[in-house]
């Protein structure tokens, strides 16, 4: 049997989705979890093993960018319409959607592979409002939102919004020089950062996640990019994102007979895969349904919340926190500190409104908790 | 077996709230008492040991009981 070329580079990805998804079930990368370690107990390991990830990212990514390897241009993040409020709007949303879904868009993708049915419906529900978002009647609302607010960077004669692009246009200084500068200080700088925590060198779970998901991201640009480049039929190149893939995998099933595969929708299946996997094998396989009303309300907010802004903002924790980033590009910048910011105010807010406290003084004692007091 | 002074029902609760919810029962305790909590979710089981880490409340028993995770903190 043949492989046509399309088909090999989906087999690739579905082998490294299969290695995230393992990865990830293993050491609990989670990014809502991070943010809730650092907002809850003070304790900023897991967010810098995250950030590990991501710095080793856009080292491996810039390295492959900066040497003519891969061509980011035609990606998502490095796109002229520089759409800043669906970014900030979207990321707040699905910082929100996360939190009270108990988990991004990857993190159920590794609960549905554990067993999870309740992540099963929610990823469902997540599948439907994103396709919806991208092209149904969604679509409408997003247009409506990211057309006024929408900066036409091309307009301006800049090729790209890549952070070389911008700087090396605006200066006249060579993008190559300061892509390397960038990324010797961002990539090397977030590197050294996470591992000044003596449990992210030293735990074996804490550098096989940052190590392993970093690397996960790079090797998607290369069989993108390098291994999918082709003088007749070339692979759009494409990094390691959740949300639009998400709803491409539903609609790529029910319409499987005049659908072809593409590279997001073997990484959705890859990394459910690699989580059934390496929960089979360890026996921790294990059933959840839904407790309770607010149980099942929470996960479908969740669901909704997550599948809207994370087509508005182009992307997840993952999509823009680690993928977008490692392209370098300040709409991914937006994005994620958008995500962490919804996050880490749902999170206040929950914690307030336990105590039967009123939503207005919720809203001033998370503000006072999040904003710098002095 | 050291006997809890508190209890903690975080049953069905999805990461983050059981730790949200033994944080602010915490507060409310003096030192050296003990809080049982009893919870489903299975992350639970990490993050509560995190948690011991990180805070310094001791963590004296981590326990799967049937489908449920049990932990007995004892408050710095």
């Amino acid at each position: 049997m043949e492989f046509e070329h399309y088909q090999l580079i989906a087999l690739y990805g579905f082998l490294v989705a299969m290695a995230f998804g393992a990865i990830a079930n293993r050491t609990h990368f989670c990014t809502m979890g991070a943010i809730s370690d650092w907002i809850n107990m003070g304790s900023r390991t897991r967010f810098r093993v995250w950030l590990l990830a991501m710095g080793i990212a856009i080292i491996g990514t810039q390295s492959l960018y900066l040497t003519g390897q891969v061509d980011l241009s035609g990606t998502i993040y490095h796109g002229t319409a520089f759409s800043w409020f669906g970014y900030m709007f979207g990321g707040f949303l699905f910082g929100i959607g996360m939190t009270i879904g108990s988990g991004c868009g990857q993190r159920t993708l590794v609960r549905v592979g554990s067993g999870n049915l309740k992540s099963l419906v929610l990823l469902l529900v997540l599948a439907v409002t994103a396709y919806m978002t991208l092209r149904g009647l969604l679509a409408l609302v997003r247009l409506e939102i990211t057309g006024p607010t929408t900066i036409d960077l091309a307009e301006r004669g800049f090729a790209s919004q890549g952070f070389d692009e911008l700087i090396g246009t605006a200066t006249g200084i060579s993008k190559t020089v300061i892509g390397i500068a960038l990324t010797a200080l961002v990539g090397g700088g977030i590197v050294l950062y996470a591992l000044r925590d003596r449990k992210v060198r030293t735990e074996f779970d804490n550098l096989l996640a940052g190590v392993g998901v970093g690397l996960v991201i790079v090797a998607a640009w290369f069989i993108t990019g390098v291994l999918g480049y082709d003088d007749f039929e070339p692979t759009p190149v494409e990094g390691v994102s959740f949300i639009n893939p998400v709803g491409n995998t539903l609609a790529y099933l029910m319409t499987y007979t005049g659908s072809t595969i593409s590279f997001g929708i073997v990484l959705v299946l890859g990394t459910i895969a690699g989580s059934f996997l390496y929960s089979l094998l360890t026996g921790t396989l294990r059933t959840e349904v839904f407790h309770d009303r607010s149980d099942l309300v929470n996960h479908l907010y969740g669901g909704v919340l997550m599948g809207f802004g994370g087509v508005l903002s182009l992307g997840c924790t993952i999509g823009q926190g680690i993928t977008g980033m490692s392209t370098l590009a300040p709409g991914s910048v937006l994005a994620l500190l958008s995500i962490i910011a919804g996050g880490a105010m749902t999170m206040k807010m929950q914690y307030y409104l336990y105590d039967g406290m009123g939503w207005w003084h919720a809203v001033k004692c998370t503000a006072s908790d999040l904003l710098p007091s002095k | 077996m050291t006997t809890p002074d508190h209890e903690l029902d975080a049953r069905n609760l999805n990461c983050p709230l059981p730790i949200l919810r033994a944080k602010k029962a915490l507060n409310g305790m003096e030192a050296g008492t003990v809080l049982k909590i009893m919870a489903t979710d299975p992350g639970s089981v990490k993050d509560f040991a995190a948690f011991a880490n990180q805070t310094g409340n001791e963590l004296l028993d981590s326990s799967e009981v049937g489908s449920e995770f049990h932990f007995l903190l004892r408050k710095a």
